[in-house]
């Protein structure tokens, strides 16, 4: 069955295909996004039920392979050294990021004129900055001006509250003489576009109630929605179609019952994330594309990059309220993000202070590792630990290697049969060094901040949360997938949005950056249009 | 969460199995001696497994089966019948023999006694979901950046 043409195609309606739908909506195109799952109900949230530590783990829980909703596809991640988190609905993964939205820095796309590792970007910090800010005020983000980690810029909120926990940190920071700031966040502390501010209900990676935190889902979608993009949901893509002369035509899915369409497109857009993207374009194969689509360059599925993630864990003696408050958002760290000559591995990582969990994990913790025992001690020491603890997560800069990769499983396929992705990474040994560095300095810090019980691990293999540089971008063709402005090299009327065009992974969560090349990349568009298949 | 809210399980254990499941239980959790905390064989735990976790039903049974067949042995009782020095001796044995089934039990205990209205109390939860009363958390004292700030930037300038 053949559908009519559109004018724009947009494949995922996540962080990015939602930024993009909705820059690209003042064209009047008609613009078109499928997504393969559906539109959340934000009353299903776990922060709506008693038990929402225990469903935190099992209904959202971040791997698809254990969640297994309707709208996931498997991911054979057993030859990974990390495993992949995401989620599958009209908002993607940020339905359950943490919204901590800390930008890359200038260095980041620079990493070969300064380290000589990797590659530069084909852009830079400061053709984005417009973009961030645009983003920053689209999707309303809380944070406080004047970091002296970053270039100057006004988070349009203020910070999310720093409670008892980031004080004490803070404190920590303070006697080390180590940098500290209150991260920027995509979670509004006022009242903003409609929305309630934050309730500091806690667990925000699984959903935020309150609407509070800036998911694409209740951020660009009404928007762009409102400007005409028609967004069907339930709607599985099996692979991007082309002609002869290498243009896409449109896409091949399956709707909500299972029926097959061809929706034909002028331009196709793909925003499915690192590891969604490069496994459509490897199933879209074609005579003139027989190793999958725009990947004359061989580069389509490697040099996948995660960030390693380390994760040191502090209790103290005062009560610190550590449960409130949103979870995956207080304070970072960038002392060591930059490259130092006297450490023995290049570039850097941040520190993302979070905060505690709740009275059931604190329970499950304790017992597990001893710490809580049974019997009459048990109540004394349960009180030692709750609401005491304060975590700290190190996000590692991920350097692209090629053995890094997202290939189609020979065997696994998802539930309309299309062959599945397979993951195959390994750590390197810069990672493994800066991983390192980065759990004694944490364990240092909780030391200087009064913690009397500290714990580190690293690398933590459940956290692949950032999917990045499947399909990266560049100037040079034969290293790259798509050019500059995320059309590929190789098919013109195709672009990439998503992190799959990372060159390089900076050391903080991406979501930020991502949403801006997003924004960049649409803007590119719109002032090409007269020529953009040229 | 009380535990009416709890699918209820008569009829998955014996008598005996039950007296000595509980037992179990007051052990992993006792009640506290200020009475501010329950004990979580005040719980229906068995009801709470069934629920969330039906496969460890059986080993449950066996478990409980082996426990008073040692106890048997040695005191000449049902588990759940002896004297508390000995169920605690006995618990630690069964504990180094097979210390995935007792683990596996205490991890649901705690789960289900830290959703419990009392427990919550006691640990000075208002009893509910965090949605949509929320939380207060204090904002926090920003003037302890002033060394952050005095020592200026911390970023490599880059040449565009």
């Amino acid at each position: 069955m053949s559908d009519d043409v559109v004018d724009v195609l947009i494949i995922g309606a996540g962080a990015s295909g939602a930024a993009v739908a909705w820059s690209l909506a003042e064209t009047k195109m008609r613009i078109l996004c499928l997504e393969q799952g559906g539109w959340m109900n934000p009353s299903e949230y776990v922060s709506t039920k008693r038990d929402w530590e225990v469903l935190q783990n099992t209904d959202f829980a971040i791997s698809p392979n254990f969640r297994d909703r309707a709208a996931d596809y498997p991911i054979n991640d057993d030859e990974s050294a990390i495993a992949v988190a995401n989620f599958n609905a009209v908002g993607g993964s940020t339905i359950l990021y943490s919204a901590h939205f800390p930008r890359m820095h200038p260095s980041d796309f620079r990493v070969n004129s300064l380290d000589g590792v990797a590659d530069d970007w084909p852009i830079d910090y400061q053709t984005l900055e417009p973009f961030f800010a645009e983003n920053d005020r689209n999707i309303g983000v809380s944070g406080l001006a004047g970091d002296p980690a970053y270039p100057y810029h006004e988070p349009p909120l203020p910070p999310v509250p720093l409670g008892l926990s980031g004080e004490t940190m803070g404190r920590g920071f303070n006697k080390l003489g180590w940098h500290w700031w209150p991260s920027d966040t995509a979670i509004i502390t006022r009242p903003y576009e409609g929305r309630e501010q934050c309730a500091n209900l806690g667990p925000c990676n699984a959903g935020c109630a309150q609407g509070a935190k800036s998911s694409a889902d209740i951020t660009y979608w009404p928007m762009a929605l409102r400007q005409g993009v028609e967004l069907r949901t339930d709607c599985r893509v099996r692979e991007v179609t082309v002609d002869e002369n290498d243009m896409a035509t449109g896409a091949i899915y399956f709707d909500a019952d299972g029926v097959e369409h061809h929706q034909r497109a002028e331009v196709v857009i793909m925003a499915c994330n690192g590891v969604g993207t490069p496994r459509l374009l490897l199933n879209s194969t074609s005579s003139n594309f027989p190793d999958g689509l725009a990947n004359r360059s061989g580069l389509v599925g490697k040099n996948l990059m995660f960030h390693p993630w380390g994760l040191v864990s502090g209790v103290f003696d005062q009560p610190l309220a550590s449960h409130f408050g949103p979870q995956g958002s207080c304070m970072l760290s960038q002392e060591f993000y930059e490259t130092d000559l006297n450490r023995d591995f290049v570039r850097g990582y941040n520190m993302q202070i979070t905060r505690g969990v709740g009275p059931v994990a604190t329970a499950r913790n304790g017992v597990a590792q001893g710490k809580i025992p049974w019997g009459k001690g048990h109540h004394r020491a349960f009180e030692k630990y709750y609401d005491r603890t304060i975590y700290m997560g190190l996000c590692c800069e991920d350097l692209p290697e090629e053995h890094n990769t997202v290939t189609l499983d020979p065997k696994l396929t998802d539930s309309h049969g299309i062959p599945a992705p397979k993951v195959t990474y390994t750590l390197s040994e810069n990672s493994r060094k800066m991983l390192d560095h980065g759990l004694e300095k944490g364990v240092e810090v909780m030391q200087a901040a009064g913690a009397w019980d500290i714990q580190s691990h690293g690398h933590v293999r459940m956290a692949g949360w950032h999917l990045l540089g499947t399909a990266r971008m560049g100037k040079d063709t034969s290293r790259s997938v798509v050019n500059e402005w995320g059309r590929s090299h190789d098919v013109r009327n195709l672009f990439i949005v998503d992190g799959s065009v990372f060159v390089t992974s900076g050391a903080v969560n991406p979501t930020t950056t991502l949403q801006a090349v997003a924004l960049y990349i649409a803007d590119a568009m719109k002032r090409n249009l007269a020529n953009l298949f040229d | 969460m009380s535990s009416d809210d709890i699918i209820s399980s008569d009829a998955s254990l014996d008598a005996e199995q039950s007296r000595t499941f509980v037992t179990v239980l007051d052990l992993i959790i006792p009640a506290s001696d200020d009475g501010r905390f329950p004990s979580a064989a005040d719980m229906d735990v068995l009801g709470y497994i069934v629920k969330t976790e039906p496969e460890l039903l059986d080993t449950i049974r066996l478990e409980l089966d082996r426990l008073n067949a040692v106890s048997k042995d040695l005191h000449g009782v049902a588990f759940g019948d002896a004297l508390g020095a000995e169920r605690q001796a006995l618990l630690d044995e069964v504990r180094g023999d097979e210390p995935k089934f007792l683990r596996d039990l205490a991890l649901q205990t705690v789960t289900l006694y830290y959703q419990d209205d009392r427990v919550m109390e006691a640990i000075g939860l208002e009893a509910r979901p965090p949605f949509p009363k929320g939380y207060e958390v204090v904002a926090g004292d920003l003037s302890l950046l002033d060394p952050v700030r005095a020592r200026g930037q911390v970023y490599r300038d880059v040449e565009s």
